[in-house]
Parts: structure tokens; C-alpha cells; sequence
């Protein structure tokens, strides 16, 4: 399969992991577009044979991590408040749903960002440990700790029963 | 309550071996504060497994879409030719299988392969023969151009198996380690015959993908590894 094709099949998945990491869908686009670009420049530093979806993610993590710390936001807690966007709607039912995705997103923007990533590649994209700490250039012990944490404040700030 | 919090989560996570793993859960069974503990820890991983599942499933914009150009830029050629050799697969009726393997009539599973490579066994159907030893020890990354059996892709499926699709003649398939056996979950019959076939292709791949994990299919290193340790599940 040529290349391109493989990152289209891939383009789901890392819209998820995106979303995750980034504040809004926007943003979180524009750093999958990003991703791509880069993607598609440094093609020949992916050996085919190896995971190309372990190599976008790393990808994508790094251009998110660039991005924080040249905004000067590395670790900032984004307020609880600002990370809800109410959908509009005029059923009910949006109505709920948009409150809900309003929960999960506000309790994740108020992980700092090495647990939030953590999470994300775990406990959503489910990679192992292992897969997960390669990805980021980390020890396992670094993300079995960093998932505890993340894990011990979504439990509290989405309530017992998550 | 035995294990520490980590303990528990490297267990929700799937990440203990197999012994560890079913003495958590017997333990679980008899102690309210463990099976408490793991249902916390279920109960986030769903919550989050159903917030972020949708956004997998959004048509993907079209400005992403064409920094990849893949569609109408392909050479059509090519995107000819490969339409042309795509096989077609069939669903085949599951139940007419089983029921001609029940009665013994194998005159309905011969136009596709031979009856051997299917069997039943406790009321399931396992590989047998030449495609068990395809499917125990051929690696898709490494086989012969005239192999009997071809292997398309090996998976970890949800349930933590590991699969892998196979087309043998006219029969395609998929094939899951359960129990020391390659269960049979799928087939699909190929309509083309002779010519040069994927596996991988068509509804198969399809199917193999909605069985699959998030992580895809294996890549070379993982199904060598996978295929010398035996096959082994790892469960959650």
C-alpha cells in the first residue's frame, strides 16, 4: 500500500488522539495537519516493516509538545470553564450529550500534559505500557506513575461512578 | 484487599501475565473492596472509550484529505489494475457450513477447499492440516509466492486472540488462537480463481478490521514474536 494511503487509513485514529491533546477541534485538526505535513516531509525516515501509526503518534505528540511549550503554556491548567463549549442544539438530548463531552474534556484539560498524553495513549488509543513509553521516550515506571495520577483526577472530577 | 492500586490498574489495563491476571479475578470474586476497585477503574476506561469513540468514526475533512491526495490523484492506471485483480468476496452462509459438517457432507464445503482443513471439534469449527500449519508457523512478511496458503494480516483481536486472515484456493478466512486451536470466526469465498489473491482484501479485511484492536495489525517483528511465544492470548 503506498504510503499516503496508509496515513488515510490512519487519519481516524489520530483525529481521536488529537482531540485528546488539543483544546478544541480546531486546534486539534490543525495539529493532525501539521502532523501530516511533517508526515510527508520526513517519509524517508520511516522504515517500512515498523508501526507507522507508533511513528504518526509520536509525530503528533512532538508537534503538540512544540506547540505548548512555545506558547509558553507547558503544565498551565487550562480553567475548567473554558475548555466546556456548550453545543447548540434545540433537542435535549444535544443538549445532554454536549454537557457530558463537556465533562470528560474539562476533567482532561486540567491534567497536565504528560499525564493527559498518557491517558490518552493507554486508556483511549489503548497501547500497552511498553508501546506507550517507547512512544514518548520514557521509562515504563514514568508512565505507569504519570497514568496513576491522571487516572486518580478524572476519577474524582468525573465523580466515583466516572 | 491483596494488591496494591497499581496491581489493580496494570490489571484493568490488560497488562498483567496470565496467572496474576485470574488471581486477581478469583480474589475479586470473594473480596467487595477489590471488585470495587476494578469496577472504578473499568467504569473510567469506558467513559472515556465511549466520549472519544465517535470522533474516530467522523468523516475525516476534506482539507486533511488532501494534503494525501488520495482522491482522484492516484494514477488510474494503477488504481485500475488493482480494482481489476481485487477479488470478490461472498459471505458464505455460516450455518450451512456447520451443518454440512455436522452431517458429514463435505460435498458442500468442496467446492472450496478441502474438507480437511476445517474441522469440527466440540462443536466448533478449528483449522486443521495444512492450514493449521499455515497458520501456526507462516509469516505473512516471509512466505513463499506459491505458498498453499496464504497469510494476509495477524491481529490481536478485543478479546486479547490473536487472528489472522488466510485464503487457501476458492476459501478465505479468518482464524483465531482459542484454546491451542485456530478457531475459525469468518470465511468469505473467493470468486476469482487462479489469479494472484490477498487475503487482506475486500469484506475480509474489512471484517478484520472491526475485530481488531486499536493498534492494528501486527508488522513483521510482532508476528515473528507473537508466532515464536506460540500464539499465546494475553487477556485483559
Amino acid at each position: 500500500m503506498r504510503f499516503e494511503e496508509e496515513l488515510v487509513d490512519l487519519l481516524p485514529r489520530l483525529r481521536r488522539f488529537a482531540r485528546g491533546l488539543a483544546r478544541d477541534a480546531g486546534s486539534a485538526d490543525d495539529l493532525c495537519q501539521a502532523a501530516v505535513e511533517r508526515a510527508l516531509k520526513s517519509q524517508g525516515q520511516w522504515q517500512r516493516g515498523t508501526k507507522l501509526d507508533s511513528w504518526m503518534y509520536r509525530i503528533t505528540r512532538n508537534l503538540w509538545i512544540d506547540e505548548r511549550r512555545a506558547a509558553g503554556r507547558r503544565g498551565a491548567h487550562v480553567p475548567i470553564d473554558d475548555a466546556v463549549v456548550q453545543i447548540a442544539g434545540d433537542g435535549a438530548a444535544e443538549v445532554e450529550a454536549g454537557a457530558m463531552r463537556g465533562d470528560v474534556d474539562g476533567a482532561m484539560a486540567r491534567l497536565p500534559d504528560e499525564q493527559r498524553e498518557v491517558v490518552m495513549l493507554v486508556l483511549v488509543e489503548g497501547y500497552t505500557y511498553r508501546e506507550a513509553a517507547e512512544m514518548l521516550g520514557v521509562p515504563i515506571g514514568t508512565v505507569t506513575s504519570r497514568l496513576a495520577r491522571g487516572r486518580e483526577t478524572l476519577m474524582h472530577l468525573l465523580g466515583e461512578a466516572a | 484487599m491483596t494488591f496494591d492500586p497499581a496491581t489493580v490498574a496494570a490489571f484493568v489495563d490488560g497488562e498483567l501475565d496470565g496467572p496474576t491476571a485470574r488471581r486477581i479475578e478469583r480474589e475479586a470474586q470473594a473480596d467487595p473492596a477489590l471488585a470495587a476497585e476494578i469496577a472504578r477503574h473499568r467504569a473510567l476506561r469506558d467513559r472515556l472509550a465511549t466520549h472519544y469513540a465517535p470522533i474516530a468514526d467522523e468523516p475525516v475533512p476534506e482539507r486533511l484529505r488532501a494534503l494525501l491526495a488520495v482522491d482522484g490523484k492516484i494514477d488510474t492506471s494503477l488504481a485500475a489494475r488493482r480494482e481489476a485483480k481485487r477479488p470478490r468476496f461472498a459471505a458464505i452462509h455460516w450455518g450451512a457450513i456447520a451443518a454440512s459438517l455436522a452431517l458429514g457432507l463435505t460435498i458442500g464445503l468442496k467446492p472450496w477447499t478441502p474438507a480437511a482443513d476445517i474441522a469440527s471439534r466440540q462443536g466448533r469449527l478449528v483449522a486443521s492440516g495444512a492450514l493449521a500449519k499455515a497458520l501456526d508457523s507462516q509469516l505473512a512478511s516471509n512466505q513463499p509466492q506459491n505458498a498453499e496458503v496464504r497469510i494476509g494480516l495477524s491481529f490481536r483481536d478485543r478479546e486479547g486472540r490473536y487472528c489472522r486472515s488466510f485464503a487457501r484456493g476458492a476459501l478465505a478466512g479468518i482464524g483465531c488462537r482459542d484454546d491451542g486451536r485456530w478457531q475459525i470466526e469468518r470465511t468469505a469465498r473467493s470468486e476469482v480463481e487462479g489469479a494472484y489473491r490477498q487475503a487482506s482484501s475486500g469484506e475480509l479485511a474489512a471484517t478484520a478490521a472491526a475485530m481488531m484492536t486499536p493498534n492494528g495489525p501486527l508488522d513483521a517483528a510482532a508476528e515473528r514474536a507473537a508466532r515464536d511465544a506460540g500464539w499465546q492470548a494475553r487477556r485483559p
